[in-house]
């Protein structure tokens, strides 16, 4: 398990290198640079000139190639843990993301767990009683769930709380607490406002686990060792606990290595929708105005967020089935 | 809703006007009162007196409506990103001279006073005495003099604002004594003191020497310790321009530290919190008729959010005080109103006049001759504005809001004429056809569509982008099926708005669609439809290089030479009778040659304001140089002293 473990952990080392490589090199796609953004805004004011433009150009280290400013940023990173300057701000990207980077965090988690809390039961429960109206129900409310995309369903949630039980919606605090200290009004407010992202996030999640976790238990229903266990007269429910199920919790362990990356960068819609203070709102207004090291930064993150997700779902497959062999 | 029109707002005002003109408002020096969170720190010994914190003889405002009183907070939302004229617009725009609030004439603000030489040269500003800045240091003509240090520096600003430079050089600005300053042309200037009334006259004022010298390598030996300091800068400059980047740019609205002239004084900057928010400025120099010290509202919030919906959904629950930025779009309008009880709020107009909403503009520089020869050709222009539905693009695009007319001034504009608007905005298929025949582009091809000399199809690819609420796209997947009808391809290209004025700035493109000021005052000193100029309308990229430098770009024929002749009518002259007359014969010369095609002109947007407040313009004036309601916010209050629940 130990050598396991170094072994992973090693190819971590390349990986995040080919995954920092191509983060910049996809930044740097699309054409034009942060300077024709701020060009163009600053054309309706009377413009900006080639002299302050060379002098941005200088300042925000533009000018060099391609490699010597990817040079530069990893140097940064590595050796001073300093992600580079928001060109749009003019603030270090350390202050802008940490903050954001840990709200997304919190709500993921939650996320994770209400994915769970709903998925595991409904799944077993469909595919227990089979064809039963509850398997039908669950599987249409499932598909429903899959079907709507989470931006769309953020949008009539939010209505409805405006609508009918008057919440000021959006945000993860009403307004008057923004930037006030923690109280205990504060975090009743929190708990008003934050089940609507978990709600709207986890409705995909959950309605595809559910699926996967009833597919995946029935093809275990019916194995001889079930039918084994059940002659020799154990309990229907400790029975269905202790052998089917264990084996199917199989996709839950694995998807956390994605679910963990989907919930940060493949929910910018809700949480521009939900004005979430997020990471996903602030990578979308960075990748839009071409600020290169905040939009590189986040992305980088993420992407360390997968790989280590794919690690910690690794680990708890291998604790979890021990048909999974190490090599 | 109903749109109230300028001329009943124009009465007030004159009316204010004459009565201050007549010595009627009353200047009781002695008996100033500050608003009670201020009195509060007076009595605690953290700040002086009111009577010492105004100048001598502090600006009376005229109030809009009723002598107002203190309290409450004006609350805003804000985009996560490149959203700072929200800022600007609302609480900043202190110049030196400003428009009143109809925008009909310039009034002093800092300046007391004013002068204009004979020959619109040399303008010379008294300023008031005893004027400080919201730190409580002194604000005097040495400000401004290291605002022209900074400006004459061409390691600071290697590029100067054009409307501090004439034909001949920049402006030579000069100290007359503490509250006297001189400004002087090479030759006459006729619109400088519209300029400093608009948004950019505020780089004059916006220098605090006390302030800023420390970041300055000139007047700081040890800066380089700052540099260190500051993550972001590498050098002084770039120090420099962190913080003293100016009011249109983030950076000055993220300098929590920096004085200012304005109302309110930032406390926690733009970008890195979540809230934005402005406090009263102890020492502002304005106080109302009865001598309080304005402004009246304590606190200026903006909540960020990320997404304009996710204002209209604050609006609908009472959480903006005053918006119309964003959310007042004819979209919204309906869902605004069926709000309007539960939000506690109400409408004002908004007077965003432009010359057209949506101009479609060819290229008259197209790189391709064929194409040039083209659309250089008037007929060519004609048929395409008879060819265009405008009043079906109004009702499907703009929800029946607004006129089909030509690029030109708003019937509401001193110098409006009906023969400008309504010449060639008839929708007439077959006069454009019987126009394209005539010349000479009446071979087809199998599908229709009409071919050029040279046998190729007549393809125009015309950039879009999806700005301002989705409107253009729409409006152009329209024009292009009338285009299509009378056989002329325009091919729509979405693009980003960075990208597209990257080409159309390189006269790269066939033609694009945007909008065209220039519907109201502003024809003065923006008249960028009417004739080749500036940079942010590309309809004839060339001759627009050309005007600037005859060395550059590509010389105009001789019908847009007397264009630049006229223009140089209005700019020649400061007395407003012979300005007026230059620009009618401008504004004439040029629609009369349909240089740009307008499709329509909006009768103005619209804000909420909620049921308690007051004293805001209505309708307010706004356009592209215009930064309002900044300069009339501080004499805004809450009637109750507080924001409604």
């Amino acid at each position: 398990m130990l050598l396991f473990l170094t072994r992973r952990l090693i190819y971590m080392i390349p990986t995040l290198f080919l995954v920092s490589v191509v983060t910049f090199i996809v930044i740097q796609l699309p054409p034009g640079d942060y300077l024709d953004t701020l060009a163009a805004e600053l054309n309706e004011l009377g413009g900006l000139d080639d002299g302050t433009r060379q002098a941005l150009e200088d300042q925000y280290g533009l000018g060099q190639p391609m490699y010597v400013q990817y040079f530069k940023w990893m140097r940064g990173i590595l050796f001073y843990g300093d992600f580079g300057i928001s060109f749009e701000r003019n603030v270090p990207v350390n202050d802008l993301i940490w903050d954001r980077l840990g709200w997304t965090f919190a709500i993921s988690v939650l996320t994770l767990l209400f994915i769970w809390m709903t998925a595991l039961p409904i799944g077993i429960y469909s595919a227990v009683k089979k064809y039963s109206a509850g398997d039908y129900a669950a599987t249409f409310f499932g598909f429903v769930g899959l079907a709507v995309p989470n931006f769309l369903l953020a949008l009539v949630m939010m209505y409805v709380a405006f609508k009918y039980f008057g919440q000021s919606v959006g945000g993860l605090v009403s307004p008057e607490f923004i930037g006030e200290p923690w109280t205990v009004e504060k975090i009743i407010d929190l708990l008003k406002h934050i089940w609507m992202p978990i709600v709207v996030v986890g409705t995909s999640g959950a309605a595809a686990l559910i699926r996967i976790m009833r597919a995946n238990l029935l093809d275990e229903l019916y194995r001889p060792y079930v039918v084994t266990a059940r002659a020799k007269g154990m309990s229907e429910f400790q029975l269905l606990m202790r052998y089917p199920v264990r084996v199917a919790l199989n996709p839950f362990i694995s998807t956390i290595g994605w679910i963990l990356p989907s919930l940060v960068s493949g929910e910018i819609i809700v949480a521009v929708v939900m004005n979430l203070p997020t990471t996903g709102p602030l990578l979308l207004r960075a990748l839009l105005v071409q600020d290169m090291y905040l939009a590189g930064s986040l992305i980088f993150l993420v992407s360390i967020l997968t790989v280590i997700g794919t690690l910690v779902s690794d680990l708890l497959l291998a604790w979890i089935d021990p048909r999974i062999r190490y090599q | 809703m109903k749109l109230p029109t300028y001329r009943h707002a124009l009465k007030g005002t004159v009316a204010s006007l004459c009565l201050m003109a007549a010595g009627a408002l009353p200047a009781y020096a002695q008996d100033y009162s500050e608003a009670p969170m201020l009195a509060e720190k007076v009595a605690a010994g953290e700040l002086p007196p009111v009577e010492d914190r105004l100048p001598t003889d502090p600006m009376v405002m005229e109030v809009l409506d009723e002598v107002g009183e203190y309290g409450g907070t004006l609350r805003r939302a804000i985009l996560g990103g490149g959203d700072q004229h929200n800022m600007v617009r609302l609480i900043s725009n202190e110049n030196l001279l400003r428009w009143n609030a109809d925008w009909s004439a310039v009034v002093p603000n800092i300046a007391e006073s004013y002068d204009v030489s004979e020959d619109a040269t040399t303008f010379t500003f008294k300023l008031r005495e005893g004027i400080r800045w919201s730190d409580g240091a002194p604000f005097t003509a040495d400000d401004i003099m290291f605002w022209y240090e900074v400006f004459g520096d061409e390691r600071l600003t290697p590029s100067k604002h054009p409307m501090y430079v004439g034909d001949s050089g920049p402006v030579e600005v000069t100290k007359i004594d503490d509250t006297t300053v001189e400004f002087k042309f090479g030759e006459a200037n006729g619109l400088f003191l519209q300029n400093m009334a608009y948004g950019f006259g505020y780089y004059v004022v916006n220098y605090p020497r006390h302030y800023l010298e420390q970041f300055h390598t000139d007047y700081n030996d040890d800066i380089q310790a700052l540099i260190d300091a500051e993550p972001a800068a590498s050098d002084w400059v770039q120090l420099f321009n962190l913080r003293a980047g100016p009011m249109h740019t983030p950076a000055f609205w993220q300098n929590a530290n920096r004085p200012t002239l304005h109302p309110w004084h930032i406390e926690e900057g733009y970008g890195t919190t979540q809230r934005m928010v402005a406090s009263r400025n102890p020492y502002y120099w304005k106080v109302d008729e009865s001598g309080q010290q304005l402004p009246y509202i304590d606190q200026v919030t903006w909540e960020q959010v990320e997404d304009p919906e996710a204002i209209l959904l604050r609006a609908f629950n009472g959480e903006i005080d005053y918006m119309a930025r964003h959310i007042g779009r004819p979209a919204n309008l309906a869902g605004l109103t069926d709000n309007a009880e539960r939000g506690q709020y109400g409408f004002y107009g908004v007077g965003d006049i432009g010359a057209s909403q949506a101009a479609l503009m060819f290229n008259l520089n197209n790189q391709d001759p064929a194409l040039n020869e083209i659309v250089n050709t008037f007929e060519f222009r004609q048929a395409m504005s008879h060819a265009i539905d405008r009043q079906e693009i109004i009702d499907l695009v703009y929800l029946g809001v607004g006129a089909p007319v030509q690029t030109s001034p708003h019937p509401s504009a001193p110098f409006y004429n009906e023969d400008w608007s309504k010449q060639h905005t008839a929708f007439d298929p077959d006069a454009a056809n019987a126009l394209l025949d005539g010349m000479g582009l009446d071979q087809r091809d199998d599908d229709g569509f009409r071919l050029r000399p040279d046998g190729e199809r007549l393809t125009f690819v015309f950039l879009v982008a999806d700005v301002f609420g989705f409107q253009y796209p729409d409006v152009m997947e329209l024009v292009s099926e009338y285009a299509a009808n009378v056989g002329v391809d325009i091919q729509v290209r979405a693009s980003d708005r960075s990208r597209l004025q990257e080409v159309a700035s390189a006269a790269e493109h066939d033609g694009y669609i945007w909008n065209c000021p220039g519907g109201l005052s502003d024809a003065y000193t923006n008249p960028d439809c009417y004739l080749p100029r500036g940079q942010a309308v590309y309809w004839a990229p060339e001759w627009a290089a050309w005007g600037v430098d005859p060395a550059t770009g590509t010389e105009p024929p001789e019908n847009i030479k007397a264009l630049f002749t006229a223009y140089e009518g209005v700019t020649g002259s400061a007395d407003p009778a012979v300005q007026l007359a230059a620009l009618e014969d401008l504004i004439e010369q040029s629609t009369s040659q349909l240089l740009t095609i307008g499709l329509m002109q909006s009768d103005g947007a619209f804000g909420i304001a909620r049921n308690n407040l007051r004293n805001y313009p209505d309708p307010m004036p706004i356009a592209g140089q215009l930064w309002t309601p900044a300069p009339y916010t501080a004499q805004f209050f809450f009637e109750g002293g507080d924001n409604l629940d």
